[in-house]
């Protein structure tokens, strides 16, 4: 028993759980887009039961179907954002490794201005700037998150150059391209997507953080961030459960996006590759 | 990075579930013991952002009430006729240009100071130049014939200048200047001892006050949201504490719940007009331009349930935006008649279409109904609303937006608006045209006769006289804004304001609230008193 279960093993169960439940809140949350604005006066203020087991609010909704499309969303928003911020971060990095002393100080200078403005005050700024909503949540999360990464894949390339293959396949003559194709983009992958991973939860927590204080999604939105500030308001009245399980929901899938970036890193890091 | 992570996930812990916790934190406050006393809390919102000075807002503002600090020259009665402060006489000339106002001679500012008839004609010549909220554009000139006369030259006759006349403190001309809002002097039933801004102000009695003394010799007023004023209550610390319909079936010990009408009423505007873009801006909508759809829409709506479902029951039915007031004409009211609803609506050839949504030549009967985001009982009117009219047929989907926008959108967008004015001029600011674009200024609408009606109001020399103009610009017989007539606003409800008062604390009696939830309360607040 204890051989089938080595390490990686585990570490893969725990891949496949993870997101095996991001993927089933992702996709229920597409289908209960109407259960979770109806409203219905004759139900409202419910305490957890069977038929409604987040119970519903001071409108009559359904909990359960707000937190499921909430995480949806956030989820969604999380994934886009994510992307977009790897990605620049990816180009920005290797730009700034590879082409000459000029572009590597402007972007040196651009992550350190970035990272050196209060995280939260920029992606509200960024946020308010873009016109609030998907569209600004998204982007002023993407802006926001690529520094690390882009500070990582810039010391990654520039190690890369100086490594002995590199500078082998530059004497034997093959093409910048090659190189870049051949030697580095295996040698950065995994480290991207492990890069990209963990910045979903992060893309999360920002997004319910900026939407909770006002400055994210418009209230009509099921969004956590909405459903937590919307819950503020009745907790003094001992409605627990409009903000208890949607909280706890939330820090679930926050955990799993983590867990999944973890294995991850663990699985494709040479480090720990072989465990 | 795993750290970072961690607290931020620990943030959102905390925040989700110990929200209620800040909110229980506000600036401590002693007990009240003394039998003087009183402590009432108000929403944030009610607080003077620019300090007590009439000339921006305190008092005459968007939320009209008795200013307190200064005198006012009339007032409004409970019956909401107009009663005397300052004035010891007033009128007005045929041409309804000018008005004469005697006024009392033995009044003094706080400081000492006489207050005379150039202190008044100073005040109403200051907000004519620099009021921020209020419109003054009426007045030419505020001219003092001697210490006790006062007249007011006006551009155009203003039949209703006796309610403008009790919102504007007096303030004393010696002693005015850019910071006076920050330390007023006036001459009214209370000084403002002190102002700690974001939490408290702290009135006490103006003990050379002209008429009868205050009971309650010191007033604190703190300002906090809903949830914390209904901590305060809960911990006894305030006697006087603001709450919401949606808080209104908590019992707390020691308390009673007090409800107080109000024409504080919430409804939405329909774009009288067809959809037409000027300068990028839609005015109109193509489907409530059709007046069989306005009507249909008004008596479709079951206000008593949605006052039972929205409201918890407090709150009455809303037929127009003046409701109970002297120049109200009852011809608004309706009765709940869905299926003569659906009937006017299958005559006007709004046809069900497969989904059951409405169609008639092209146009799908929907809308988009706006609500102010941060608004929660707007929010629930909203999507009540959206149920109801579901049942006709209406599809109507619902979206938050922030004042920046609503204004612009409800051009063409139905918007849940909170509007009640202790004023008719309220019905000429949502009816009358505007001259630049021939429409009225916050819904597309316009209808000559219901502007002549209220033209003639405000020519009239006799105030009293006039409400009956008031009464037939809304509805004279055939044409005006009610059911039979043109129904370019639906009026659902006004929301009883609601507080909880502590035990042994009479408060007097109450002239129906205006819009806002805040100072209306403390109105006569000198009249409070212990058991």
């Amino acid at each position: 028993m204890k051989n089938r279960w080595n390490r990686r093993k585990t570490l893969v169960l725990w891949l496949v759980i993870a997101v095996v439940f991001l993927i089933a809140v992702c996709i229920s949350g597409l289908f209960c887009e109407d259960a979770a604005r109806a409203t219905d006066f004759s139900r409202k203020n419910l305490a957890p039961c069977l038929k409604y087991p987040f119970g519903t609010d001071w409108l009559g909704r359904d909990m359960f179907a707000r937190t499921v499309r909430g995480l949806s969303i956030s989820i969604i928003i999380g994934v886009c954002a994510a992307t977009f911020s790897a990605v620049m971060a990816f180009i920005l990095g290797v730009v700034s490794a590879t082409m000459g002393k000029t572009a590597d100080t402007i972007v040196t200078w651009i992550i350190d201005l970035v990272m050196g403005i209060p995280h939260m005050l920029l992606l509200i700024l960024i946020c308010v700037a873009c016109g609030r909503g998907l569209k600004g949540v998204i982007l002023g999360v993407a802006l926001t998150h690529w520094t690390s990464l882009a500070r990582l894949i810039r010391g990654e390339v520039l190690q890369l150059k100086e490594q002995i293959y590199i500078k082998t396949a530059r004497k034997l003559g093959k093409s910048n391209l090659y190189i870049a194709m051949k030697h580095m983009v295996p040698h950065l992958l995994p480290q991207f997507i492990v890069g990209l991973v963990l910045l979903f939860p992060h893309a999360i927590l920002h997004e319910s953080s900026i939407t909770f204080l006002g400055f994210g999604l418009s209230n009509e939105q099921p969004a956590i961030g909405i459903i937590l500030s919307e819950a503020m308001k009745y907790l003094i009245t001992g409605k627990w459960w409009l903000a208890l399980f949607p909280g706890i929901m939330l820090v679930i899938t926050v955990v799993c996006f983590y867990t999944t970036g973890e294995n991850l890193r663990r699985l494709l890091d040479p480090a720990s590759a072989h465990e | 990075m795993k750290r970072k992570l961690l607290a931020i996930m620990m943030a959102v812990c905390v925040t989700a579930s110990f929200a209620g916790g800040s909110a229980t934190v506000f600036a401590a406050q002693e007990e009240s013991t003394a039998k003087d006393e009183v402590i009432v809390t108000m929403p944030t919102t009610s607080e003077p952002e620019s300090g007590f000075d009439p000339a921006y807002g305190w008092g005459a503002g968007e939320h009209v009430h008795e200013p307190l600090i200064q005198s006012t020259l009339t007032t409004t009665n409970t019956d909401l006729s107009i009663g005397m402060d300052l004035a010891t006489d007033y009128s007005v000339s045929d041409d309804g240009l000018t008005w004469t106002v005697k006024i009392r001679d033995d009044v003094k500012f706080t400081d000492g100071e006489a207050l005379t008839a150039s202190d008044v004609a100073f005040t109403y010549n200051n907000c004519r130049d620099n009021s921020s909220v209020n419109d003054f554009s009426m007045l030419k000139e505020a001219v003092a014939v001697d210490d006790t006369t006062v007249e007011f030259h006006m551009n155009t006759p203003f039949a209703v200048w006796p309610y403008t006349m009790a919102i504007v403190g007096i303030v004393p001309e010696h002693a005015y200047d850019e910071n006076y809002g920050q330390d007023p002097i006036g001459s009214g039933r209370y000084i403002m001892k002190q102002w700690d801004k974001g939490q408290q102000v702290i009135f006490e009695a103006n003990p050379d006050y002209y008429g009868e003394a205050p009971k309650m010799k010191k007033v604190t007023v703190l300002f906090m949201e809903e949830d914390a004023a209904l901590a305060a209550a809960q911990s006894g610390t305030v006697d006087v504490a603001h709450t919401a319909a949606s808080y209104s079936d908590m019992t707390v010990d020691g308390y009673d719940l007090f409800s107080v009408q109000t024409v504080d009423n919430r409804g939405f505007n329909l774009p009288a007009t067809a959809a037409e873009e000027i300068d990028g801006v839609t005015y109109g909508n193509d489907f409530t331009s059709d007046v069989e759809v306005r009507r249909a829409i008004n008596i479709g709506i079951d206000r008593e349930e949605m006052i039972q479902n929205v409201l918890n029951g407090y709150g009455t039915p809303a037929y127009s935006v003046c409701d109970k007031m002297p120049w109200y004409n009852e011809e608004a009211e309706v009765e709940y008649d869905l299926d003569k609803a659906k009937e006017i609506l299958e005559t006007a050839g709004w046809a069900e279409g497969d989904d059951g949504i409405r169609e008639k030549d092209g146009v799908r009967a929907e809308f988009t109904m706006l609500y102010p985001a941060s608004d929660s009982v707007r929010q629930a009117l909203a999507e009540d609303s959206k149920n109801q009219l579901a049942e006709l047929g209406i599809e109507v989907s619902t979206e938050g937006v922030d004042w920046d926008t609503a204004y612009t959108r409800a051009e063409s967008e139905p918007l849940v608006w909170g509007w009640g004015a202790h004023t008719p001029m309220e019905l000429y600011n949502i009816y009358h045209t505007m001259s630049e674009t021939g429409l009225a200024e916050y819904s597309p609408y316009a209808n000559e006769t219901v502007d002549k009606y209220m033209d003639e109001a405000l020519k009239s020399s006799d105030l009293e006289a006039s409400y009956d103009l008031w009464k037939k610009a809304q509805w004279d017989g055939e044409s005006g804004i009610t059911q039979e007539g043109d129904i370019p606003w639906i009026w659902l409800c006004n929301i009883d304001h609601l507080y909880f008062v502590k035990d042994g604390l009479k408060v007097a009696d109450q002239k129906i609230h205006p819009h806002g939830h805040g100072w209306s309360i403390v109105n006569n607040v000198d009249q409070w008193s212990w058991e």
